[in-house]
């Protein structure tokens, strides 16, 4: 599967920053123009990390509720509307995830191993953009630890839970993701 | 910390991996320190891409209403004028949680305090009155203590709460207005207790300037900087 599932258009980033822009005002039918353009693109990425239902939509409940009231922090000068809103999100996600220690998700990973070949680090590499920086670069990385950056990104796993995930000791996970990080860099510059 | 693990730091926190006190860390590198908060935006918008590469799945049908729900028990913080760039920061995330307190059911209740501390004072000499108050939330975003600067330089602290101070911890106090300089220590405590804040030897507090506390080892951290967990924070705001 290729292209990107959510909405990545031109006129949505326009969009997006002029419905911030609304909500820092106050009107809230801003604030329901940005759920109707990315809340199941949220809930996506939500589930990614939580792969729970209630704790997805959890996040996304709390998501706008920070969007709410923070819109008047959002600086267009500092980056992309989007990246503002998902990093609400993602810190919300990953909140919820530490918080919630999981027990019962820890056995999730186990028996998960496995998720849907749809959710593997190469499927979610090959939906991205081939004009941009970020395939072309993450490409450049051995195969074993593209995939360890990407599954970090996606399912908001620690060091300690990559090492397990990947039946690796957690020194030689550090240094993959550091060196890898440095390649990216450099590449993206 | 050198540069170059200062930007692995900012990225390894954008990409999600870091624990204990290394996300620590980098939490509060973000709110207090302006080049790695531009390091981790530098990376967001590096891996941002990865978001879109996620399956849309459609929201149940309830939740708008939740949310709208939500909404109406908190009207939106309205914007304010900055003297600073807007930055996605604590600061920011604090003003926002203040307006979702204000809107809470603790509203009343921190309200009556305010009321309370403003009605008392005003009784007295004007000097007594308090120019600044800041409300130091948990991060649960709920009110934990009052920080009063009254006309005349003197400030107190006010617990709402008690803390849990383990053995061999004590709580220590600081304050930042300057991110050049870091936070400075305003003396430790041993429980949540009110107390005279010592601001004497400090250039006058402004609007905007934070306060918090936080679990050290007993005597106070060593490094002259905040190394344990942040209990609670807030920023002054003018009183009316």
């Amino acid at each position: 599967m290729s292209g990107t599932f959510a909405g990545a258009k031109p006129s949505d980033a326009r969009d997006l920053r002029d419905a911030l822009r609304g909500c820092a005002a106050g009107d809230r039918a801003s604030l329901r123009l940005i759920y109707d353009l990315e809340s199941p693109a949220m809930i996506g990425v939500a589930m990614r990390i939580l792969r729970r239902r209630d704790l997805a939509e959890e996040a996304v409940h709390d998501t706008f509720m920070r969007v709410w009231q923070k819109a008047a922090s959002f600086d267009p000068a500092r980056g992309e509307a989007r990246s503002w809103l998902y990093a609400v999100l993602r810190h919300r996600a990953l909140n919820i995830l530490r918080g919630e220690k999981r027990t019962d998700q820890v056995e999730d990973f186990d028996t998960l191993g496995l998720e849907s070949e749809d959710e593997s680090p190469e499927a979610c590499v090959a939906r991205l953009s081939d004009e941009k920086a970020l395939k072309r670069c993450l490409e450049q990385l051995e195969p074993a630890r593209r995939n360890a950056i990407v599954l970090a990104y996606v399912q908001g796993l620690t060091h300690g839970e990559l090492a397990g995930r990947l039946g690796l000791p957690l020194g030689t996970v550090k240094s993959w993701i550091r060196r890898s990080l440095v390649t990216l860099k450099e590449c993206m510059a | 910390m050198r540069g170059e693990d200062l930007d692995r730091l900012a990225a390894e926190h954008v990409l999600g991996l870091l624990e204990g006190e290394e996300a620590a860390l980098a939490e509060r590198l973000v709110d207090e320190d302006e080049a790695f908060a531009a390091q981790v935006d530098g990376w967001r918008a590096r891996f941002a891409e990865l978001d879109q590469t996620a399956r849309p799945e459609q929201p149940s049908a309830g939740l708008w209403d939740r949310i709208a729900d939500t909404l109406s028990e908190a009207p939106p913080t309205p914007a304010r004028p900055r003297a600073a760039p807007a930055r996605d920061n604590w600061v920011s995330r604090l003003w926002g949680d203040l307006g979702f307190w204000r809107a809470t059911g603790l509203a009343g209740a921190a309200a009556a305090l305010l009321l309370a501390v403003g009605l008392g004072l005003a009784l007295q000499a004007a000097a007594r009155k308090p120019v600044l108050i800041a409300v130091l939330m948990t991060d649960a975003n709920e009110p934990a203590g009052v920080v009063n600067v009254l006309a005349d330089g003197r400030a107190e602290l006010r617990p709402l709460r008690s803390l849990d101070v383990p053995a061999g911890r004590v709580l220590e106090i600081w304050t930042l207005w300057d991110r050049a300089r870091g936070p400075v220590s305003l003396g430790t405590l041993d429980a949540a207790r009110t107390v005279p804040l010592r601001l004497d030897n400090l250039p006058r507090t402004i609007p905007n300037q934070l306060f918090e506390i936080t679990l050290e080892p007993a005597g106070g951290s060593t490094t002259g900087r905040p190394t344990g967990p942040i209990l609670m924070k807030g920023t002054t705001s003018a009183a009316l």
